[in-house]
């Protein structure tokens, strides 16, 4: 179940960035594409009444554990989607340095 | 000596170079020149990381195919960081870091590990294109890449999800084993499309048009030649070890790479801009190297990747050197560039005549040799549209070149140094070379990429 929900925030992601011609806007619709990501990665690694991949006293061998790797890769994804939220705003601040202006459209140069 | 050291002393160096800036274009050099000395020593096989035995830890392979990728990547960078050195010298660090992702892609036969190089040399992408001083078409390039390579991730959690491993050949020998293709449309179309961004297909790559057709003399030649090699040798071992497409699948991307040929090369046609012309003529040869993988004409995509690299390196220095130097890369604009400049001349017009594919060029040998191998496999349309695009290529080409030779009233004065016409000189004389003289290219074949042989022989 968790996982349409994964699917659904990546397509409203990608609806907002190919929606949207506002570079704030644009970001922010690629936060949520890869949070969207991010959520399905991580419903990979869940099984049902299983505890964190962890050996205790009390969880041992014959304990149902989760998948501890989609855990792992979450967290690099979620790094590289910080450096590219940063670089992203640093870009946008240049756009604005250069035409005064957050929006697209309004720029006067061929994409 | 491993080929870790590829990609941890560029990324080393980097950092290093961050706190010394006057010498961090000297310490690219070096770094570059270790690699390529490091390769040349380096035995084949698998490199293992952090002691995890296969499929458990991160590997990288070193085989031929990889080792022409890095060898043609590594000179490449070293040549274009070499003739900007005083321009883009405060690039230098980014390059570095290009450096160390592009060789751990080309090595790395981890699929998340892949992801993880892709977006390293995404970033330094990027930040590459920062040097045209178009921000907008930076940032349009960005959300198209991040984009590309979360659907690329996006196929490889859903492989994750099905086979339970992330190291390619293990999920070659697992899906070999499921049989099943139908289940594996979605995420390989995915990863597809990743790939497909970066690789400049059609119709993932309207970024191509504000990041090449604005380019200067390095962001130029890194984005047609280092980038444009290192996603196809990449693209080639994913499409012929892990998506070996069938099906409505390979129909779908047979139609779609047919498409970006011909509409590459009837773009470039109608452009009267000398840079747009050489980017639409990228497009074009991406995609027909990709169709030679699709195909299994291996080797002589591999060669038709070199030899692009290379004549796309002298055609985009010399274009964009003309561009600074007059303000215009209109092609009305730059009548007689070749006037003054005989050497530069004869160097771009070998290696236009090479991505024609005209005899006497290496680019002739190429394309007669993958054309009787698509022949071999009955891809009569695929022969026919080649030579289509091959007869448009011919006209933009030879029209694009009679107007840069003749001059008119106008002079037009660029300056190219005895660097620039020393490469120039250089890469025509290697397009020459192995145009008349094929043999040594007959040396290898189609198993250079080993990646199979290990899943058939372990």
């Amino acid at each position: 179940m968790i996982q349409y929900a994964a699917i659904i925030l990546f397509v409203l992601g990608l609806y907002g960035l190919f929606t949207n011609r506002n570079v704030i806007k644009m970001i922010v619709s690629l936060n949520i594409m890869e949070l969207g990501l991010n959520i399905f990665i991580i419903s990979i690694g869940f099984t049902y009444d299983g505890v964190a991949p962890i050996i205790t006293s009390s969880n041992g061998v014959g304990s149902i554990f989760v998948d501890p790797l989609p855990q792992a890769l979450v967290l690099t994804a979620i790094v590289i989607g910080v450096g590219t939220t940063a670089l992203g705003l640093a870009f946008a601040k240049s756009i604005y340095k250069k035409y005064n202006t957050f929006e697209l459209g309004e720029v006067e140069e061929e994409l | 000596m491993s080929a870790i050291l590829l990609v941890a002393v560029p990324l080393l160096a980097a950092f290093i170079a961050i706190l010394v800036k006057k010498f961090a274009s000297y310490i690219l050099l070096v770094v570059v020149l270790f690699n390529i000395i490091l390769l040349a020593t380096l035995p084949d096989g698998f490199v293992i990381i952090g002691g995890f035995n296969q499929p458990l830890g991160i590997t990288l392979l070193l085989d031929t195919y990889s080792r022409i990728a890095l060898i043609l990547i590594n000179v490449l960078i070293l040549v274009i960081a070499y003739l900007n050195i005083k321009k883009y010298g405060n690039y230098a660090n980014i390059l570095l870091i290009t450096v160390a992702g592009l060789n751990g892609l080309v090595l790395t036969n981890d699929l998340f590990n892949f992801f993880v190089f892709l977006e390293i040399s995404g970033i330094s992408a990027y930040l590459i294109t920062t040097s045209n001083k178009k921000p907008a078409s930076t940032f349009h390039y960005l959300v198209l890449g991040v984009v590309g390579s979360s659907l690329f991730l996006f196929g490889v959690i859903i492989l994750y999800s099905m086979f339970g491993t992330l190291n390619m050949v293990d999920m070659i020998h697992k899906i070999q084993a499921s049989n099943n293709y139908k289940e594996l449309i979605l995420p390989f179309l995915f990863m597809f499309i990743g790939l497909g961004v970066e690789a400049k297909l059609l119709p993932f790559n309207s970024w191509v048009r504000g990041v090449l057709g604005k380019s200067n003399t390095m962001s130029g030649p890194i984005f047609a030649s280092v980038y444009a090699a290192a996603i196809a040798f990449v693209l080639g071992r994913f499409i012929t070890n892990l998506f070996m497409f069938e099906g409505s699948l390979l129909v779908l991307v047979t139609v779609l790479l047919a498409f970006g040929i011909i509409l590459g090369d009837v773009m470039a046609f109608s452009s009267t801009k000398t840079r747009e012309i050489l980017m639409y003529s990228s497009i074009a040869q991406a995609s027909i190297i990709a169709l030679l993988f699709v195909n299994g004409v291996v080797i002589w995509a591999v060669y038709l990747i070199i030899a692009n690299a290379l004549s796309k390196t002298v055609l985009f220095l010399v274009i964009n050197k003309a561009n600074d130097d007059v303000g215009s890369d209109e092609i009305s604009k730059l009548k007689g560039l070749f006037s003054n400049n005989v050497i530069v001349g004869i160097a771009f017009t070998l290696s236009a005549l090479s991505v024609m594919g005209l005899p006497l060029l290496v680019g002739f040998v190429i394309k007669i040799n993958f054309l009787t191998e698509l022949a071999r496999n009955n891809q009569v349309w695929l022969i026919a549209v080649i030579l289509i695009a091959s007869i448009i290529e011919g006209i933009y080409f030879v029209r694009m070149l009679v107007k840069l030779w003749y001059k008119e009233n106008n002079t037009i004065n660029v300056k190219y140094n005895i660097s620039f016409k020393i490469v120039f000189v250089v890469i025509a004389l290697a397009l020459l070379t192995f145009g008349t003289y094929s043999t040594p290219l007959k040396q290898l074949d189609n198993q250079i990429d080993t990646v199979m042989e290990v899943v058939n022989n372990g």
